[in-house]
């Protein structure tokens, strides 16, 4: 049995090996792999001699193995993809190329980026690190029958957020369901917003918590505690069975998340209910983003080169920014990417809506915010104190002290 | 001659039958579940309550997964590393567990200290100084980074140690060595016939670690051709664009050749029967 | 006779050889790396030389740490909530099934086998939606079962959330993992009661005893041996509890943590949060707690045997 599966092997690697004569690596999640693998075709004319092996993990995997690699400086792909959330951290490690010298120079093609995304990939020490491909620009997504029935008018969702708790009384009334899925994301937003230059969400520019004095916490908890004692909110967590279920059968109004949850809300989390969902802004004009994939070149890599080319045919290259929106929801972080009759048609699963110019323009707006390390676990804290905001009826005050302790106990390691 | 006939026979009474059976159901449910899902579609799976009964998408969900994936391979490679794991793991658990049954020595204490002891690391802190050692011995992509670290775990030292302590009688082994066996002839001669049910279950609980294993093959694998099956598997899992349809299907595929191995080990752990009719 | 001594003075040690060389070669490393880490702070994306001594301070940033203790004091009850049991059930349960059964001894053992071997994904799914609030089966029979008399003043009114509030999601998962294992341990004392004696039944058969004496007087004592290594595996397993809190609560752990267990919250210390030194010291803390729980279970079974 052993020697037969290595005669299963042998004819797959003689196949590789006649064919290419340079191996180049991307070490990737789902769907970006699907991207990189789509892209392949149009590259490979290029270069009929090179072989590219996309190595897909799991999502959290993927970021595990990279860690582990660039531990050891060793097994590291040529191409690296990032997702947003790890970018602050292995932004530090000071193991990826900076893009910005010779001979990548890719800041003469900052200005055909989206801005923000662009400033994200950008560290104080070690340059321009990773180039961004796809965002995820905020955008409110409703149901748009329920508004009719609770007599809401949409303006009302996006004004401000005590004309969206309004709305949300008006449709608990008259419609019997929820605005939001969680109280929580009402949170989400509000400390998001008003975030000034050079400082991030939870730590200002010298890298103090910002939980204890900026009045954006304050009221996003504020906010939160009143959409949950209205019973605004489903108390279903993202992700979950109940959630998909909950925004299934229209029971909750309202979801609040990047844009690419239109293609997912199609695609299979409520399908039946094309034609009742629109898009539009969120409230208070608050421009944030969900995500973000970013790639980047390992220092050690032995084929930088190609890897650049690649990397700049997946990002700079507007087809390619557009099949991948086309194919995969991926929101083109290239300007001109998101240029063309694909945004200027109706999307008929929002009732033609043109909704892909709206999220477009939401991009323009977002402002970027620093990445601090300790981002993920400032972010857990202030959870944890805002559910016994909610669920034991804890001072709002005491819990922000609390947080604000906590984060900063973080901020010193 | 009574015995016998009484071990072909059931003879539960009614309340134990009814404890059994609703037990049964309970352990039942997920796994059937399981298999209910690898027939539907990914939206129909996220409703609740969940479908109940199959569908129709079964080989639409493999078709998914056998795009992602190299599908044969990938079981392959679980398949050959699971088997060979289960044969060394096999072979120097025995060996240690007989000699810390059997034998008095000077550094046993300590050893079986250090048995002990290596139960007692989790697994995830090893993960990258084990990478560091698997780079530096250049095993790489290769499956013996796979089955070689853990052919001799501590769990299946203790197992083997505790069973042939209890099962293997030390008039044994003394009359072998009267009849001039020698010592490692004891082991392979007397020892090793009488362990079909210890071999059964730590022969059935090495290969589901080995199969179900993901950490040490995420770790060690570079490229998709070399992974086992679960890593395989849950490098389609997305954080928000799961197939779950495929998955599921995958699942039920990455489960089949445990429940043959879990036939096939029963039979041995029935055959000790006639190991203890030695005793007698 | 001395060719025989010397030859039995070897033998143990050609015996364990493959494990002890297995260890200096594969264990010896990451347990040596992972203690020399507890003194470290860490990130490890900057590679190896970008260590930095910090001598005790993770080891006392873990101990003042409140998320560590709450995470001991739900790993201890989630062990015994889920250990316990498991035993309790396992061993009549095996019982029955290797005594009474005759033919259908294997089909029984597979079907309580198969939570062991069930993948993980799919137990999420499926105790997701069955401990789901507003649709899931479990408040849905609870539901109706309040309608009866007596049982409407014992059970509550709404809908149960299981896991949205501290005080359920520790019995949800604890019934998971009880539910994984309890086969696991069955087919364990399976085993074990292959390997006794039969004329020690045949004995107590002549002797007139029942099935339950025969049960508590010759079974239970035989299995002392399967049981001291089962209950050892269930709290060294039970303390070390990961994939299922993981699974259940999203990686989290819950509503007030009340679901993460230490080794969860040295994972996401260690990877999510990247602070590999912390990670390894509340590594060590745990060590401390499952070493003196195995110390305190091999004295309970000397004590026992005698």
């Amino acid at each position: 049995m052993v020697f037969s599966i290595r005669f299963l092997a042998l004819p797959f690697l003689l196949c590789s090996s006649v064919w290419a004569q340079t191996v180049i690596t991307v070490a990737a999640f789902p769907s970006v792999d699907e991207v990189v693998r789509a892209a392949l075709p149009a590259w490979q004319k290029k270069h009929p001699n090179v072989q590219v092996k996309v190595v897909s993990r799991e999502f959290a995997d993927h970021h595990t193995a990279m860690t582990t690699a660039l531990s050891a400086s060793s097994g590291l792909p040529d191409v690296m993809t990032i997702e947003y959330g790890y970018l602050g951290r292995f932004a530090q490690s000071g193991g990826l190329e900076d893009l910005a010298q010779p001979p990548y120079a890719v800041r003469q093609h900052q200005a055909r980026f989206v801005a923000y995304a662009w400033a994200q990939a950008q560290h104080d020490s070690f340059g321009q690190i990773a180039l961004p491909t796809d965002i995820g620009p905020g955008a409110m997504f409703y149901r748009v029958d329920t508004l009719q029935k609770a007599g809401v008018k949409p303006e009302q969702l996006s004004a401000d957020w005590e004309s969206f708790l309004g709305a949300g009384k008006q449709i608990k009334d008259k419609a019997g369901v929820f605005l939001v899925a969680h109280a929580r994301d009402v949170k989400d937003l509000v400390i998001r917003a008003g975030v000034q230059a050079g400082e991030g969400i939870y730590y200002d520019a010298q890298g103090q918590s910002l939980v204890g004095s900026a009045a954006r916490f304050k009221r996003g908890f504020e906010l939160a505690k009143r959409v949950r004692d209205a019973g605004l909110d489903a108390k279903v967590n993202a992700w979950s069975n109940e959630w998909g279920e909950s925004l299934k059968r229209g029971n909750v109004t309202v979801q609040m998340m990047g844009a690419w949850l239109g293609g997912h809300l199609q695609n299979w989390l409520a399908p039946q209910s094309a034609g009742q969902w629109r898009s539009g802004p969120l409230p208070e004009g608050v421009a944030t983003s969900w995500g973000g994939t970013f790639y980047a070149i390992p220092k050690k890599s032995a084929q930088k080169a190609l890897a650049w080319d690649l990397i700049e045919h997946l990002t700079l290259n507007k087809a390619q920014q557009q099949l991948a929106f086309e194919r995969f929801n991926a929101f083109p972080a290239l300007l001109e990417g998101q240029a063309g009759a694909y945004f200027e048609q109706p999307v008929a699963y929002l009732g033609g809506q043109k909704a892909r110019v709206l999220w477009r323009d939401t991009a323009q707006k977002i402002k970027p915010s620093r990445v601090f390390r300790n981002d993920p676990i400032a972010e857990e804290i202030v959870n944890a104190e805002l559910d016994l905001v909610l669920t034991k009826g804890k001072s709002i005050d005491a819990a922000l002290a609390d947080a604000h302790r906590l984060v900063q106990r973080r901020a010193q390691r | 001659m009574t015995q016998q006939a009484s071990e072909n026979k059931a003879t539960l009474g009614p309340v134990g039958w009814l404890f059994l059976v609703l037990g049964g159901l309970a352990m039942l449910a997920p796994f059937y579940a399981m298999f209910v899902f690898s027939t539907h579609e990914r939206s129909d799976i996220f409703r609740v309550p969940p479908p109940l009964w199959f569908g129709e998408h079964f080989l639409d969900n493999i078709a998914i997964l056998m795009n992602r994936i190299p599908f044969w391979i990938n079981l392959g490679w679980s398949l050959y590393v699971g088997v060979i794991s289960t044969a060394l793991t096999l072979l120097f658990c025995s060996m240690a567990g007989f000699a810390f049954a059997a034998y008095e020595f000077r550094l046993k204490k300590p050893l079986f200290g250090l048995v002990m002891a290596t139960m007692l690391i989790p697994s995830f802190l090893g993960m990258i100084p084990s990478f560091m050692i698997m780079d530096l011995l250049a095993w790489i992509d290769q499956p013996r980074a796979l089955y070689l670290p853990a052919a001799a775990p501590a769990m299946g030292i203790f197992l083997m140690r505790q069973y042939i302590e209890s099962a293997i009688p030390r008039e044994l082994l003394e009359a072998a060595r009267m009849d001039g066996c020698s010592e490692l002839g004891i082991y392979g001669r007397i020892v090793v016939p009488l362990l079909g049910p210890a071999f059964g279950t730590l022969g059935l609980i090495t290969f589901i670690a080995s199969w179900n294993n993901f950490i040490g093959p995420l770790i060690v694998m570079r490229s998709v051709e070399m992974y086992t099956f679960p890593l395989a598997l849950r490098s389609v899992q997305s954080p928000v664009d799961t197939q779950w349809g495929a998955l599921m299907a995958g699942s039920v595929v990455a489960v089949l050749p445990l429940l043959v191995i879990f036939i096939f080990s029963s039979r041995r752990l029935i055959a000790g029967l006639t190991a203890g009719a030695v005793k007698s | 006779m001395s060719q025989r001594l010397t030859a039995q003075a070897w033998a143990p040690y050609v015996l364990v050889a493959p494990f002890v060389i297995l260890f200096l070669v594969f264990g010896l490393f990451p347990i040596g790396f992972s203690f020399v880490l507890m003194f470290q702070s860490w990130d490890p994306v900057q590679g190896v030389s970008s260590m930095k001594y910090v001598g005790l301070e993770n080891l006392s940033f873990a101990l003042e740490d409140p998320l560590v203790w709450v995470s001991l004091q739900n790993t201890l009850w989630l062990a015994v909530a889920s250990g316990l049991p498991q035993h309790l059930v396992a061993i009549p349960l095996a019982y029955l099934i290797n005594e009474r059964l005759g033919p259908w001894r294997n089909a029984a053992m597979g079907v309580y086998f198969l939570p062991y071997i069930t993948s993980t994904v799919a137990i999420a799914i499926m105790f997701g939606s069955l401990f789901s609030t507003d649709y899931g089966a479990v408040n849905a029979m609870l539901q109706s079962m309040a309608q009866w008399p007596v049982l409407s003043t014992l059970l509550p009114a709404g809908n149960v959330d299981w896991m949205g509030q501290p005080g359920t999601i520790k019995p949800v998962v604890a019934l998971v993992v009880f539910w994984r294992y309890v086969g696991f341990n069955t087919i364990l004392y399976v085993a074990a009661m292959q390997s006794i004696p039969r004329d020690l039944y045949e004995a107590a058969r002549l002797d007139g005893a029942s099935g339950w004496r025969v049960f508590w007087h010759i079974t239970l004592p035989q299995l002392k041996p399967m049981m001291y290594f089962g209950v050892t595996l269930s709290v060294i397993g039970g303390l070390q509890l990961f994939e299922e809190p993981f699974i259940l609560t999203g990686g989290k752990g819950g509503i007030e943590y009340a679901g993460m267990t230490t080794a969860m919250y040295m994972y996401r210390t260690a990877f999510e949060f990247g602070d590999f030194g912390l990670a390894s010291a509340i590594s060590w803390l745990l060590f401390a707690v499952i070493l003196v729980l195995t110390l305190v279970t091999n004295r309970a079974f000397r004590v026992k045997g005698g």
